[in-house]
């Protein structure tokens, strides 16, 4: 399986250089790409950030690639109980991207090793954070050790009869985690989605139309290395509620098994007059995840069903700067379904059969965002960018019997800035800052369970309320070094370092996340 | 070599599709939760017993950790509304004292689902007398040695005299009944009449050779091993020195086990024999009997698909019955009958050095009464240091190496 792992991850590097290094051959023409260049390079794209692929081809882009490694640190109490208490991450990630005649090619390729040292509540899921209810939990501190491999590729066709496009896109991840300490587990996570599309082309007006498929798949086994200790967890069921189990001796938790299915479609329409461009998209995904312990004898823990909508709208502007917009609107309904479920007993069957199902929990997530990005000089780096962005999230939850119930409503406020220091011909510095201040407008956690005193409530669900109802300030810097490191080639590389730093309004307590990233670009 | 591409593609795209199809269809029809409603009604069956004025109505939905308690009057029925839809366990209970005696009325249905709405329940009501003999305390899960190792070998039973009369204990019984640990997976008994036995893996006995009469207050302890075990070659953590113990269950000397001043049982019924009476730690299921007729272990019986052997036990023949389970998530795994023991009682873990303890009720006269209302849930505690003759039970007069 590792063998798999590690030929799966050079041989998409592989493939990723394999391709910039053709693009490069192909267009000698074509300046050499920096960070700068390739960010201004994606601001300047309408379709690129899209889910139709085969808008590639309408964004013109030239092509681009780079490869970068990076080591990032987070430290700090001001966090979820799920995240580390340090957390260090080694990552290695590449994208690139060619014309294929008249179509286009995008690839990217993600790998990260992580180390969280400290994390709480979490005992077989390897992101607690993904929106799923249905996980078990227990009081242990332990680490997680976590993989990422994340395989992502877009392709456009030519314009047939200069009408019609074709494209694809697709995104196959793979995690892999395990947890440190008794109770411990591992745990595998797979996901692909597809999304086949089309774009007419009517004049300046472009149609577009994407579908999308999405199956993943999660496993995690749960053990205890001191056989004779057994270990207590709780069965999360949404807001608090939920079950207690073992891990260890008879009747010990079995396996957990997440099967997920999702399928959608989008609509796009972009109108461009000039050097104005307008993109207005619009994606509904419905999709189902099913959740079973113990598969010998599979018993259902609970399923989702979870119905989203997105709406977005993209204006730009070209010409010697770039000034770009961008309006979007996302609502998420998920509902948790439970089941009972009787063991029929009968010697040549003894199997759970379910004898009624119900919508049980119910989470809704509203997000309103405004981005508005100016770029100065728009040849081929930018000299100088500027920003600002708000956005409003409204989260709402419910756990209808016994009635637990969860609200709030946060507001985020952005400024950032980055500017491009030339310092040689083939060289040059890129000093950003960035600031964001989030708002808690309003918040409110009520536990209606069986035992409000339990370390699930007290220890666990409402230090992590207080944590994401919390206003804070968040200041951003980083600083990369870029320079050309071939005389005759287009490659370069350059060094990054980032910080953050989150300063709560109302604790004492702060986080710092920073990373140093070398990178090459050809 | 294209075609076959496609057609590959194509039919890995079908299948999924196919399967996310039957996935989208097995929710579509799913709605909200919605609380349901339960008429419940009493179906008398007190024999020459007195008819309590009302009685208490349980609805216990383990896997929701919802409870719901009502009172009902005896000829009456109750609307119980603002039921979670699951699997409940509804109790019935009442204790009243007449004519010098206390009686206990219970019913009970487990496992009842209540998943639509307005659902009529009849739960049958019957009366005892306070059994004379209760367990007493129960040390079953073990304890740790100095240097963290699993200790079982200070296990003890202590049975008490909870009536005001004399009990003769002469040839009492206790059994471990089948299945030793909590499992959903329930053996199935042969036979028609199998509801009205339970059926134990091993039975011990005292004595037949002379009578051994325990006073009201006083009890009897009924060890694995009746030594001190706190001894170094032991296990000097052990929380028990039982070298007082009335009886224990010797079945040959080894360099650990050795012969003790206690009465040695009588092995009247075990096909699995191993070095020492060691009972799950898990928690087992134990009664306590008088058998009405000398105990053949060749008459066993097996579950139907097993080759466990087992010893039928009618139900009505037990003075007192005790579940353990090894946490209280496992109480939804019961293996009693209800009208034995409608609950159970844990200390939560192995090993733990703790044991499950009855609760008083009252002392009259100087001498302490313990709740004996047949639900070990209600009727138990967990003791962090595990003590025989808590309370101040008093040994026999027979035991004279106390």
């Amino acid at each position: 399986m590792r063998k798999i792992k590690y030929t799966y991850m050079v041989g998409a590097s592989l493939l990723t250089l394999f391709i910039t290094q053709r693009a490069v051959a192909q267009d000698a023409a074509i300046k050499q790409t920096s960070p700068a260049s390739i960010e201004l390079l994606k601001a300047g794209s309408l379709w690129m950030n899209s889910t139709n692929g085969a808008g590639l081809v309408l964004d013109n882009l030239s092509y681009f690639s780079d490869i970068k490694f990076t080591y990032g640190i987070k430290d700090g109490d001001y966090k979820l109980n799920q995240e580390g208490e340090k957390e260090r991450l080694f990552g290695v990630s590449s994208e690139g991207g060619l014309k294929l005649g008249k179509g286009y090619a995008w690839g990217g390729f993600a790998y990260s090793n992580e180390a969280q040292r400290g994390t709480l509540f979490n005992t077989a899921i390897i992101d607690p954070q993904r929106g799923m209810p249905y996980y078990p939990i227990d009081p242990n501190k332990s680490d997680w050790m976590k993989q990422t491999y994340d395989l992502s590729m877009k392709v456009a066709t030519r314009p047939f009869w200069d009408k019609v496009i074709l494209g694809a896109q697709a995104d196959y991840m793979t995690k892999v985690g395990a947890k440190q300490i008794d109770p411990r587990s591992e745990v595998y996570y797979y996901r692909i989605n597809v999304k086949p599309s089309a774009i007419v082309i009517l004049g300046n007006h472009n149609i577009g139309v994407n579908f999308e498929y999405q199956n993943s798949i999660e496993t995690s086994g749960t053990i205890n290395s001191d056989g004779q200790v057994n270990q207590p967890v709780f069965v999360l069921r949404g807001l608090g509620n939920g079950y207690e189990a073992t891990v260890g001796g008879l009747q010990s938790l079995g396996d957990f098994i997440y099967t997920g299915n999702k399928a959608g479609g989008a609509l796009q329409y972009s109108y461009s007059v000039n050097n104005l461009k307008f993109l207005a998209s619009g994606n509904y995904t419905y999709g189902v995840e099913d959740v079973i312990s113990s598969p010998t004898k599979p018993k259902k823990e609970g399923a989702i069903v979870e119905n989203v909508i997105e709406g977005k709208l993209v204006a730009l502007k070209t010409g010697d700067n770039i000034h770009r917009l961008e309006l979007s609107y996302r609502t998420e309904n998920l509902d948790g379904i439970e089941y009972v479920q009787e063991l029929d007993n009968t010697y040549e069957v003894q199997s759970w059969v379910v004898v009624y199902s119900s919508i049980r929990s119910n989470y809704k997530e509203q997000e309103m965002s405004f981005k508005y990005d100016f770029f100065r000089g728009a040849d081929h780096d930018y000299n100088w960018r500027a920003g600002v962005s708000a956005q409003y999230k409204k989260n709402d939850d419910i756990y209808y019997m016994p009635e637990s119930t969860e609200m709030i409503k946060n507001l985020f406020l952005g400024v950032n800035g980055k500017y491009n220091f030339s310092l040689c011909k083939n060289c040059n510095i890129l000093i950003g800052a960035n600031l964001v201040y989030k708002n808690n407008l309003d918040g409110e956690y009520n536990y209606g369970g069986a035992e409000p005193d339990s370390y699930i409530i007290t220890d666990f669900m409402t230090p992590d309320f207080k944590y994401m109802k919390s206003s804070y300030t968040k200041i951003g810097g980083d600083i990369s070094y870029f320079t050309k490191i071939s005389k005759t080639g287009k490659a370069g590389m350059f060094i990054k370092a980032a910080v953050d730093y989150y300063k709560p309004s109302d604790r004492d307590d702060n986080r710092i996340q920073s990373s140093l990233s070398l990178g090459f670009t050809f | 070599m294209k075609n076959i591409i496609k057609i590959v593609f194509a039919s890995i795209i079908l299948v999924l599709g196919l399967a996310a199809c039957q996935q989208f269809e097995d929710v579509a029809t799913i709605d909200k939760v919605t609380p349901l409603e339960s008429t419940v009604s009493l179906s008398l069956d007190l024999g020459n017993a007195p008819t309590p004025s009302q009685f208490n109505v349980k609805f216990t939905n383990y896997a929701d950790r919802f409870e719901l308690s009502k009172v009902i009057s005896p000829n009456g029925s109750i609307v119980v509304d603002g039921l979670i839809p699951g699997i409940y366990t509804v109790t019935v209970s009442a204790e009243m004292a007449a004519e010098g005696f206390t009686y206990n009325y219970s019913g009970s249905l487990v496992n009842q689902k209540i998943v639509t709405d307005n659902s009529s329940l009849s739960i049958n009501v019957q009366a005892s007398k306070s059994g004379a003999l209760v367990f007493k305390e129960v040390f079953y899960c073990g304890s740790r040695t100095p240097t963290g190792g699993s200790y079982f070998r200070d296990q003890f039973y202590e049975i008490y005299n909870n009536s005001e009369n004399v009990v003769n204990v002469r040839g009492l019984a206790i059994a471990l009944l089948n299945p030793n640990t909590a499992t959903a997976n329930l053996p199935v008994w042969p036979g028609d009449d199998a509801a009205n036995f339970v059926y134990a893996t091993a039975i011990w006995q005292v004595p037949d050779d002379k009578d051994y009469p325990v006073n009201p207050g006083e009890s009897i302890i009924i060890a694995q091993m009746a030594d001190d075990h706190k001894k170094s070659n032991l296990n000097p953590s052990s929380p028990v020195n039982l070298l007082s113990a009335e009886f224990e269950t010797y079945v040959n000397t080894t360099s650990i086990i050795s012969d003790n001043p206690a009465i040695n049982m009588y092995m009247a019924f075990w096909p699995t024999k191993m070095p020492q009476w060691l009972t799950t730690v898990f928690g087992g299921v134990f009664v306590i009997y008088f058998p009405t007729e000398v105990i053949n272990a060749n008459n066993y019986v097996t579950p139907i698909g097993s080759a466990t052997k087992c010893y039928k036990i009618p139900i009505v023949d037990v003075i007192d019955a005790l579940e353990l389970i090894g946490n209280p998530n496992q109480i939804n795994l019961k293996r009693m009958p209800t009208t034995l023991d409608a609950g159970a009682a844990t200390v939560g873990g192995t090993y733990l050095t703790k044991s499950v303890a009855r609760k008083v009720k009252e002392t009259k006269n100087g001498r302490v009464i313990l709740y004996d209302t047949n639900n070990s849930t209600n009727d138990f505690e967990v003791m962090d240091v595990p003590t025989i003759r808590r309370y101040g039970a008093v040994a026999p007069s027979w035991n004279t190496w106390k």
